[in-house]
């Protein structure tokens, strides 16, 4: 009865793919959720025998995902993945079904193959005992969309029930507060990744010079157990950093894998270049070089020249990279997705629509930074304000379901302390909310053209004209308006859309 | 001679949410801009409140983790202090969490009442429907006769709380989009004394700059003397961001 059901949901994916299709639309989800209506038991069929790995948190899931299968792809293996933003069941299991295919050729080629499925945080408590990763990933945890998902640590809590429903080995972020914590009762099978905490710096120190008028809005200040405000040594953006709670204990846990990098060059530079590190399996920055038993192990580092910048991207780099080594480590193949191969191919990922990519549009560069909550605005701001090509901004501002409702949060973040280029544009549903937040962080009036989204191509137009020959219009939109951004560059610009 | 506002900021680093902090910059661009100094000053859990350190005060919303963090702090605490402020007229902004925070109790979804300041005569229910929504709110206190615009107040509300007034507050504002303060009675937020509390967030003042003149003159004149005038200043940005924002409400807003 069950492999009958598994056959029919299979064919009825199928089929509305083919219908899709017809329709001329995407099949993302919809063949997936279909699937699942007929065996309810489908993404636990399709992943059985698989060696799957899960990526969850709410920032820096796509390239993370995105990191970690061109990484396997570059060490020579075959892999299923989803499709941004097609994190949850009906996505996960679209992607698996429509996998099927490629999973055969690489039988029959020999290759080995790995899933790389990008999973829905809120969505992960549910879906993690269907999939059963070997490695899970836990990215961070920011404020997204609040309106949606309630609170933080309720969010963690569906994280730590996907986490308790398999045994994966668990990757966790050693800078974040809340993430980390998720270590506790599963000490064997959970190992960390960060930035080595003399690779940190205070937020709106280093970059930019400006201090702001009023810290930005954080997350995690306390400590969840006992209330204690933490206390920082160091800090890498956010409430991600080398937290201590003085009354408790509770502190940042050394990582095994972590990234070195010079505090005195800027991120935002293009072949911006670090150190990734690996201290070895069962050891940690603080321990490398000696082990319990006394026996010495070289602390492995490689220098890579990361082709995503920005600094959020160090800690999206060190967790994929540690996801393929633990991975290898897992299934036997230790020397195939070594961590020096790992971090080598890691060098040849190429950014993902909206995810810092220069595109250029004749004599002129554009670069698109998709930004969705507040930390990522804070990072894309930042990220600008270094930037020492960027003579031109254009935020674009939606708020339909998908963006989230409410667009408050953009007060949420340190605008004043970030540096804008001389000419600023926007657009989208909700223009005056942006330009009323950018003209409230310093910037003069009459710097800021704001045009509602009906006009978005037009004043797209007008910015790449004003931008000069050799400079970057750097162009930060919410999830909506990247969408019709995207067909604007498509249409108006004959890009090729050839971002998945 | 010199003018200075002093702000007090409580809570920044608990009650942040949804924007809140964007009050606190719309207190201090408006104030600055006319030439006035401004102190800002951060209260947090362990800190002393002394009313005669400020001008005005702002509490604003947390997520509830965080808001059972402050409570103790606030309620025993602070809160004789603050309560003794109010009495004397100090200028207050609350926003959801704070304003639900100075009324006597929140009652929760299972009944349990969590006791709260009881400096205003206010208290608050929880249910299960939340109200998730753009708002628009009519001020009689912030009417120019000749001038419709004057007193219109526009708001975001994200609350399951449904909150009740007591004979001795008043309403801050009419209701002509959105549930307000309970959804039944067509009211919203709470004004007592120069306390002023309302479920609207994030962009609150940003939007509505009147009302942020509103709060700087009530603040200036209590500590300058009734003879205090704010200087004039436009509102040209802030009302080309309600023009839009009312344009994008005529278009309605329907895309997925």
């Amino acid at each position: 009865m069950g492999a009958l059901s598994f056959h029919v949901a299979v064919f009825a994916a199928k089929c509305t793919k083919l219908g899709l299709r017809v329709l001329g639309r995407g099949a993302t989800t919809l063949p997936g959720k279909v699937a699942a209506k007929i065996d309810p038991d489908i993404l636990k069929r399709l992943c059985d025998g698989q060696d799957c790995v899960t990526i969850t948190g709410t920032n820096g899931k796509t390239t993370t995902t995105h990191m970690i299968t061109d990484i396997f792809r570059n060490c020579g293996y075959t892999v299923i993945t989803n499709v941004s933003g097609a994190n949850l069941l009906s996505g996960v299991a679209t992607s698996m079904i429509f996998g099927m295919k490629d999973m055969k050729k690489a039988k029959k080629e020999g290759k080995k193959v790995i899933c790389v499925l990008e999973t829905d945080e809120a969505a992960y408590g549910k879906i993690a005992c269907q999939i059963r990763p070997k490695v899970s990933v836990v990215t961070n945890l920011f404020r997204d969309q609040l309106d949606r998902f309630g609170e933080l640590a309720h969010t963690r809590d569906l994280i730590a029930k996907g986490l308790d429903s398999c045994d994966a080995d668990i990757l966790l972020n050693s800078d974040d507060s809340l993430v980390s914590e998720l270590y506790k009762g599963r000490e064997g099978r959970t190992c960390f990744y960060g930035l080595s905490e003399e690779s940190m710096h205070y937020n709106n120190v280093t970059y930019p010079n400006r201090s702001g008028v009023l810290p930005a809005s954080s997350d995690a200040e306390y400590c969840t157990g006992c209330k204690t405000k933490y206390t920082y040594t160091a800090r890498s953006f956010g409430h991600l950093g080398a937290f201590a709670c003085e009354k408790c204990g509770k502190k940042r846990m050394p990582p095994r894998f972590f990234v070195k990098y010079d505090l005195a060059k800027n991120p935002s530079d293009e072949g911006y270049e670090l150190s990734l590190l690996d201290a070895g399996e069962g050891r940690t920055e603080k321990s490398s070089g000696s082990s319990s038993s006394g026996e010495t192990a070289a602390l492995l580092e490689k220098r890579v020249k990361l082709p995503i910048p920005g600094m959020h991207n160090f800690y999206n780099s060190i967790s994929a990279v540690a996801a393929c080594v633990r991975m290898g480590e897992k299934i036997g193949d230790p020397e195939g997705l070594s961590f020096a191969r790992c971090a080598s191919a890691l060098e040849h990922v190429e950014a993902a629509f909206g995810r810092m990519e220069k595109i250029a549009i004749g004599d002129k560069k554009i670069c698109v930074l998709l930004v969705k909550n507040p930390v990522g605005l804070d990072r894309a701001l930042s990220f600008v304000a270094g930037a020492s090509d960027a003579d031109g901004i254009y935020m674009l501002l939606n708020s339909n379901i998908a963006d989230g409702k409410d667009v408050s949060w953009i007060w949420d973040v340190d605008f004043e302390s970030k540096e804008f280029p001389e000419k600023v544009y926007v657009s989208g549903d909700r223009y005056g909310d942006m330009m009323l937040r950018i003209l409230y962080s310093g910037v003069e009036r009459e710097r800021i053209i704001a045009r509602p989204m009906e006009e978005c191509a037009d004043l797209l137009d007008q910015a790449i004209s004003d931008s000069t020959t050799g400079k970057c219009l750097y162009i930060l939109p919410n999830y909506t308006s990247m969408l019709a951004l995207r067909s604007i560059l498509v249409k108006r610009y004959h890009l090729k859309d050839f971002w998945k | 001679m010199e003018i200075e506002l002093r702000i007090c900021h409580m809570y920044p680093d608990l009650l942040n949410l949804y924007g809140d902090r964007g009050n606190v910059l719309s207190l201090i661009r408006r104030a600055q801009l006319r030439g006035i100094k401004v102190k800002l000053v951060p209260v947090s859990i362990g800190d002393d409140f002394d009313e005669k350190d400020f001008d005005i005060v702002f509490l604003g919303g947390g997520q509830d983790a965080e808001q059972n963090v402050i409570r103790r702090d606030f309620v025993e605490e602070k809160g004789p202090k603050v309560k003794s402020a109010i009495e004397n007229g100090m200028v207050f902004l609350c926003i959801c969490g704070g304003y639900q925070m100075l009324g006597k109790y929140y009652q929760e979804h299972d009944g349990t009442r969590i006791e709260c300041l009881g400096a205003i005569d206010v208290y608050t229910v929880g249910e299960d429907v939340r109200y998730i929504q753009d708002t628009v709110y009519e001020a009689d206190f912030l009417k120019i006769p000749g001038q419709k615009d004057s007193a219109i107040l526009y708001g975001f509300e994200n609350h399951s709380g449904r909150t009740y007034l007591g004979p001795s507050v008043k309403p801050m504002a009419k209701v002509i989009e959105g549930a307000g303060n309970n959804g039944k009675d067509g009211y919203e937020g709470a004004v007592y004394n120069n306390v002023y509390c309302t479920y609207s967030h994030g962009s609150f003042l940003p939007k509505n700059p009147r009302m942020t003149d509103h709060l700087l003159s009530l603040a200036l004149k209590r500590r300058y003397g009734e003879d205090y005038e704010l200087p004039p200043l436009d509102t040209e940005g802030e009302d080309f961001a309600r023009s839009a924002l009312l344009k994008y409400k005529e278009k309605g807003n329907t895309a997925p």
